[in-house]
């Protein structure tokens, strides 16, 4: 028994060293003080940590108003397609075979367009609806549920529910409104936390969208940012690593918010 | 989920007010401008400048900066932004790039316009109108003229006891420095295998390194003068062992950071290493000419500004440009100390010249106009120049990988992009 626990904990603290150690160089190497001239070869643990990267970040690019650029598209986009893949789901679930085996040969043909072949009719719908130059062409994806993925996936899950459950609503007369809010969401959580989770990672990490719809500085998000810190000289990058912390850090701090809330809501642990 | 809502929407109204106050002044006034260009932060910074000092002289006209972090990204969003039809009205190019956009018509050229602009291309130098010139007219107005120069660390050259570079010196001189200069950690000279710093050595040793530069169909590096120039940098490499391996330039991210950190006597480069060598007090340099042969040669680095055909605002885009490329514009760039002006008084001038700043050898830059040549200008030499640099990399570094082999794959790898190019540019 107790050489099993001692397996599967080194097994854990393996995994943990392997996913903790890149996060681990990048926050040390942001504490470089970069007017030092850099060893040569691979220096794990800088002499001398400072915290001036962080203060300096925002003299080479504004990297607050990205962050917040960047929140408002997530605090948006997010719930929406959360939402809109559900509803996507929960209609492929309950359609009629034949509409069914349709609307996921549509979902899947979607999924299979290749990305680059959107970007200029986009481009032309966005000039058309004069939102170029805002943050609605990098929610708009949003109303679309983001990615015909997360359709099919909440569809699957629907379709797992025991038909007896939907029959019962129906026959205590539940519109498919009602059906979907008050028994096939609630019983669809892990799949909504996994969309939510996926959605603000593909959102948070857009790089090509807010590139070309956007062109005031002011409305750039973080990713841009990111970018504008990598093409400083190499010795330089103690403060690309620097915004590469303050990047991660609200991805990982609202996964860990909402990881718990959801262990603790939809699993009772 | 009704609390996430609540939280979004507050989180957008927070931002909202910001924004909004934005789109009032670009949009609301006739005389607005877009400005696109590429660059690291410190590079935008000086453009910003530009774009400051621009707008305190013309009170009517409002220039927006579009900044976009590197060149791969600006061409993308250019591309997208044309197709699209919204294109920033001013944008800064390359002249090895641009061509691709006048073969689509997407230019304005600014020759009929030089006399509404009140420019002399008479004040500038030759080279980069010349390169700028497309189908008969001059496309684009050239902000600079930098050229290939070797960088050279000046410490390192005392510690091995070799005389700085003279103002004039052959290839064989070039190699016994580069032979000195290697010892331990420290490697002679930084050459990127690239078809730009290949090309000069070519044209210096009297060859071509296409068939026609005006209209190419194909390299001729089999060409005996060509191939003995390819010879002479793989040489170097290969059998001098003074350039940096392909470890050694990877593990210092690039050769510019080799050399920053002492690690490189010499370095092939243009003027943009400037500003990032300046920053760092400790190191001690200088520039020196190419080394030449029979015939003296350098290569031309040049961007420029161009007008998107069918801008709303073409005349305030040519006023702009006219700014730019002018005598207080360009001393504000050149002050960056990235650029080479294209107009002669500035770069003649102190804003340039500065011999209380490295490099104190500015002059050489100057030097080499008279006999610097340019790369041909086709819509696929973008490109035909990365299939080259995978080519010669290899000829590099790879083992058994000859320079017959180097030659043969730089001319069968091309010709169809050559060709392709050719019946573009018709």
């Amino acid at each position: 028994m107790t050489r099993k626990r001692v397996v599967r904990t080194a097994g854990i603290v393996a995994v943990f060293l392997l996913f903790v150690l890149p996060a681990a160089l990048m926050i040390l190497g942001s504490l470089r003080d970069p007017t030092l001239i850099p060893e040569r070869g691979m220096d794990l643990v800088p002499e001398y940590l400072t915290f001036d990267n962080y203060r300096n970040l925002s003299a080479f690019v504004p990297i607050w108003t990205f962050m917040r650029n960047s929140l408002v598209v997530v605090a948006l986009a997010v719930p929406v397609t959360v939402l809109v893949a559900s509803w996507a789901g929960f209609a492929i679930a309950r359609a009629t075979p034949r509409v069914r085996r349709a609307l996921i040969g549509v979902s899947l043909a979607a999924l299979m367009v290749p990305i680059m072949l959107v970007w200029v009719p986009r481009f032309v719908l966005f000039k058309w609806l004069g939102l170029l130059d805002s943050p609605w062409p990098l929610i708009a994806p949003a109303l679309m549920a983001t990615s015909p993925f997360y359709v099919l996936l909440f569809a699957l899950v629907y379709s797992r529910i025991p038909r007896s459950l939907y029959e019962a609503a129906e026959i205590d007369g539940m519109s498919p409104l009602t059906i979907w809010r008050k028994v096939a969401f609630p019983l669809a959580r892990p799949a909504a936390f996994a969309v939510a989770v996926l959605a603000f990672v593909w959102h948070w990490s857009n790089f090509f969208d807010p590139l070309i719809y956007l062109s005031t500085t002011e409305r750039f998000t973080l990713p841009l940012g990111l970018k504008g810190l990598s093409t400083l000289e190499p010795r330089l990058y103690p403060l690309l690593l620097a915004g590469a912390v303050v990047a991660t850090a609200p991805a990982l701090l609202a996964f860990l918010v909402s990881q718990r809330a959801f262990f603790r809501r939809t699993l009772e642990v | 989920m009704k609390k996430l809502f609540a939280l979004s929407m507050a989180v957008l109204l927070l931002s909202g007010c910001a924004s909004e106050d934005g789109d009032g002044s670009s949009d609301g006034s006739a005389d607005s401008i877009e400005f696109q260009v590429s660059g690291d932060p410190e590079e935008i910074v000086v453009y910003r400048s530009l774009v400051g000092d621009f707008e305190k002289s013309h009170e009517d006209i409002d220039v927006k900066l579009i900044d976009v972090a590197d060149k791969d990204d600006h061409l993308a969003k250019l591309s997208t932004a044309f197709t699209g039809g919204n294109p920033p009205d001013v944008f800064l190019v390359n002249f090895r790039e641009y061509s691709q956009f006048v073969v689509r018509d997407a230019l304005e050229p600014v020759e009929p316009h030089l006399e509404s602009m009140n420019i002399d291309t008479a004040d500038y130098y030759e080279p980069p109108l010349e390169a700028f010139t497309f189908a008969g007219e001059l496309q684009c107005m050239p902000q600079n003229i930098s050229s290939l120069v070797v960088y050279y660390n000046k410490s390192l050259f005392k510690k091995a006891g070799v005389a700085a570079p003279p103002d004039e010196w052959s290839w064989e001189d070039f190699r016994s420095t580069a032979v000195e200069l290697t010892s331990g950690d420290v490697r002679g000279v930084g050459i990127e295998p690239s078809i730009i710093r290949l090309a000069p050595f070519v044209w210096t040793n009297g060859g071509e390194i296409v068939d026609d530069p005006d209209a190419p169909t194909r390299f001729t590096f089999d060409d005996p003068a060509a191939r003995e120039a390819l010879e002479f940098i793989v040489g170097l490499v290969r059998d001098d062992q003074a350039v940096p391996t392909e470890q050694e330039v990877t593990a210092a991210e690039d050769l510019e950071t080799m050399f920053a950190t002492g690690n490189l006597g010499m370095l092939l480069s243009s003027r943009r290493d400037t500003p990032e060598f300046r920053e760092i007090t400790s190191l001690k340099w200088d520039v020196a000419p190419l080394p030449q042969e029979s015939v003296p040669a350098g290569i031309l680095h040049s961007d420029a500004y161009c007008v998107a055909a069918g801008s709303d605002n073409q005349e305030a885009a040519l006023e702009f440009i006219s700014y730019a490329t002018g005598e207080k514009g360009q001393t504000i760039t050149a002050l960056g100390g990235r650029t080479v002006p294209s107009r002669m008084s500035v770069a003649q001038s102190g804003a340039f010249l500065n011999p209380a700043e490295s490099p104190s050898r500015s002059q050489v830059f100057l030097d080499a106009i008279p006999n610097i040549r340019r790369t041909p200008v086709i819509p696929t030499w973008p490109e035909i120049e990365d299939v080259a640099e995978e080519i010669l990399t290899r000829a590099f570094y790879e083992d058994g990988y000859t320079i017959d082999d180097a030659i043969n794959d730089l001319e069968e790898q091309t010709s169809s992009l050559f060709e392709e190019g050719s019946s573009a540019a018709e």
